[in-house]
């Protein structure tokens, strides 16, 4: 892997790893293939877990037993060596969607600000499918690559108090459903019955960085049939 | 000798069925959460004999009571309180006889916001990821309500404590320092150089705990209301982990200091970080108190890690010849133990709780 990393600490017990390099698709790779090897060899190395984003990896580690120094050293000996891959297969989630009305507000918004109907924003946003990126706050929301919309999406200028869990929301180049009730400025075109992040399972989540999720609409009328857990 | 103990919370105050959080919450997006003061919840845990991650509760400033169906080897950390057992003052930061039939209460929290209360024995608790530490975001565990039951397996024979008030323990585990004011170190954060000098306003002054403050993290306005430290650069920043410890400023008026709560990935510049040691700390303040940050290197910070690691080793060393020969069983396992070297502690040294009863 020829690509340069910074590696700065990040408080006592965590560096952070940054990829440099202006191609945001290899960026991306290199730090989800890094956090994964390192995650697989994370007892050996008293790492605590990286959490892979965009571009950086933050590797969190017990500073009673390692340090800046060892986990800076394991982080070269990864990218120098044989190029780390991911070890999970990735899986594919169809959403259905109730999209418009009050289960997306901002339906209409989104379509004057595009320039577009209402049925092209939903056909654009339902036409192909997703790659999710890395997990969001609050919950684990999955960060998903934006529909192929005209133009970037501009955030609300007053952000709600509280999008309900299962909003399926847009904003810049990017998409998300929410996995709990919170506040969210991102433009809420639709809603989800199934339930992204379940605590009576366990783990309560299914997905995961570079898996797929293509939307589908359906009727309000249909909500009851579709509620449940997401699975692939 | 009974099997499980029930626990009956008369007062539940607020308190939860806490542990040290979950290792494996982050990799998935989710807080790790778990005791904010980790200190003294793994000194309560180390104690009773127990491993630093078991389950134990976490009350939170107010007033708690509870009884006990069969006898319990207890201890209370954390926060200054005043511990009673059927109205006989107990010591904190001790190991405690907690009888059948009697009540103990906690109460007038103080010097601190969380007192940790662990038993020799094992909760039964529900688990998600590893780990019983209540999640606010997910909905996982709540504080216990006034009807709770707890039941705890256990397998400590009667401790006989022939003068009731006379504290049968002297192991010597420390509190925090606390001298009216909260002081925390703190490292420089990745981000520290889009802040330019502003970003020493951070150290040398009191910054006081805003209201709402929580689990998820502390506000703090400045005491002097001086300028906060700001950003010198205007570029958007990608969403990327942010530690446990982060120090933010989303705003103009308050400083943010992310704790176990957190939301694992954010796109703010992270400005400071505090330290593993200056994290317990700030667990125990409270709204209204003060605290002051003063900078340190990483190193000096590890060390200072190493060195709280150091005397959880050496309380565990004395429980664990304490506890032998009174024949308490140990219920430490070796995963977690490390020296005052932090070198892993050997298994042959350590004999097993089912050894002990064996050999009893």
């Amino acid at each position: 892997m020829s690509t340069a990393l910074d590696i700065s600490d990040c408080g006592d017990a965590a560096v952070r790893v940054t990829c440099r390099t202006t191609d945001r698709e290899q960026a991306w790779h290199v730090v989800h293939a890094l956090s994964g090897w390192l995650d697989e060899r994370r007892h050996d190395h008293h790492l605590r877990g990286a959490i892979a984003t965009y571009d950086a990896v933050l590797v969190e580690f017990d500073a009673a037993l390692t340090d800046h120094d060892a986990v800076r050293g394991l982080v070269r000996a990864a990218v120098a060596g044989s190029r780390p891959r991911s070890i999970r297969a990735p899986r594919h989630f169809d959403i259905p969607v109730v999209y418009g009305g009050d289960h997306g507000p901002d339906l209409a918004r989104v379509a004057e600000q595009q320039g577009i109907d209402v049925d092209r924003v939903v056909a654009i946003h339902t036409e192909q499918a997703l790659v999710m990126r890395c997990f969001g706050a609050p919950a684990g929301a999955p960060m998903l690559d934006g529909p192929r919309f005209p133009l970037p999406v501009p955030r609300l200028a007053s952000p709600r108090a509280a999008v309900p869990a299962g909003s399926v929301a847009v904003a810049g180049r990017q998409a998300v459903v929410s996995a709990r009730q919170a506040p969210g400025g991102w433009c809420v075109i639709g809603r989800t019955p199934r339930t992204l992040v379940d605590v009576d399972r366990d783990p309560p989540a299914a997905f995961a960085p570079g898996d797929t999720f293509r939307f589908f609409p359906i009727r309000a009328a249909e909500w009851s049939a579709y509620e449940g857990r997401l699975d692939a | 000798m009974r099997e499980t103990a029930r626990v009956q919370v008369v007062e539940p105050g607020l308190s939860t069925v806490q542990d040290l959080g979950r290792a494996d919450g982050p990799r998935s997006g989710q807080m790790a959460g778990g005791a904010l003061d980790q200190y003294s919840a793994r000194m309560a845990n180390t104690l009773v004999a127990g491993d630093p991650d078991a389950a134990l509760l976490e009350l939170v400033a107010l007033d708690f009571a509870a009884t006990t169906d069969a006898d319990l080897l207890v201890a209370v950390t954390g926060a200054d309180a005043d511990v009673t057992v059927d109205g006989h003052p107990q010591p904190q930061w001790e190991p405690v006889v907690w009888r059948a039939g009697t009540r103990l209460a906690v109460r007038r929290i103080r010097s601190g916001l969380r007192v940790y209360l662990s038993v020799h024995g094992t909760f039964h608790t529900r688990r998600l990821l590893g780990s019983c530490a209540p999640d606010t975001v997910l909905g996982f565990g709540a504080p216990l309500d006034g009807d709770a039951v707890l039941t705890v397996a256990v397998d400590c024979p009667p401790v006989v404590q022939p003068w009731f008030d006379i504290p049968f323990f002297r192991l010597g585990a420390r509190p925090h320092p606390y001298s009216g004011r909260w002081n925390v170190d703190l490292t420089d954060g990745p981000d520290v150089g889009e802040f330019g000098p502003t970003a020493a306003r951070l150290v040398a002054t009191d910054y006081v705990v805003g209201d709402r403050s929580n689990h998820i993290g502390l506000r703090l306005r400045r005491a002097d209301r001086g300028p906060l430290p700001g950003r010198e650069v205007a570029t958007e920043v990608l969403s990327r982990g942010v530690p446990v410890g982060a120090v933010e400023v989303p705003d103009g008026d308050e400083l943010l200091v992310l704790h176990r709560g957190r939301g694992v990935t954010a796109g703010y510049p992270v400005l400071a970080v505090v330290t593993s040691v200056g994290l317990s700390r700030l667990g125990q303040a409270r709204p209204g108190e003060t605290v002051r940050f003063r900078h340190v290197t990483c190193a000096a910070a590890i060390a200072d890690y190493r060195r709280q690691q150091a005397h959880l080793a050496e309380i565990r060393t004395r429980v664990q010849t304490v506890y032998t020969s009174l024949g308490i069983p140990l219920h430490f396992t070796d995963r977690h133990f490390t020296d005052r070297h932090g070198h892993p502690h050997r298994t042959s040294t350590t004999p097993s709780a089912t050894e002990l009863q064996e050999s009893a």
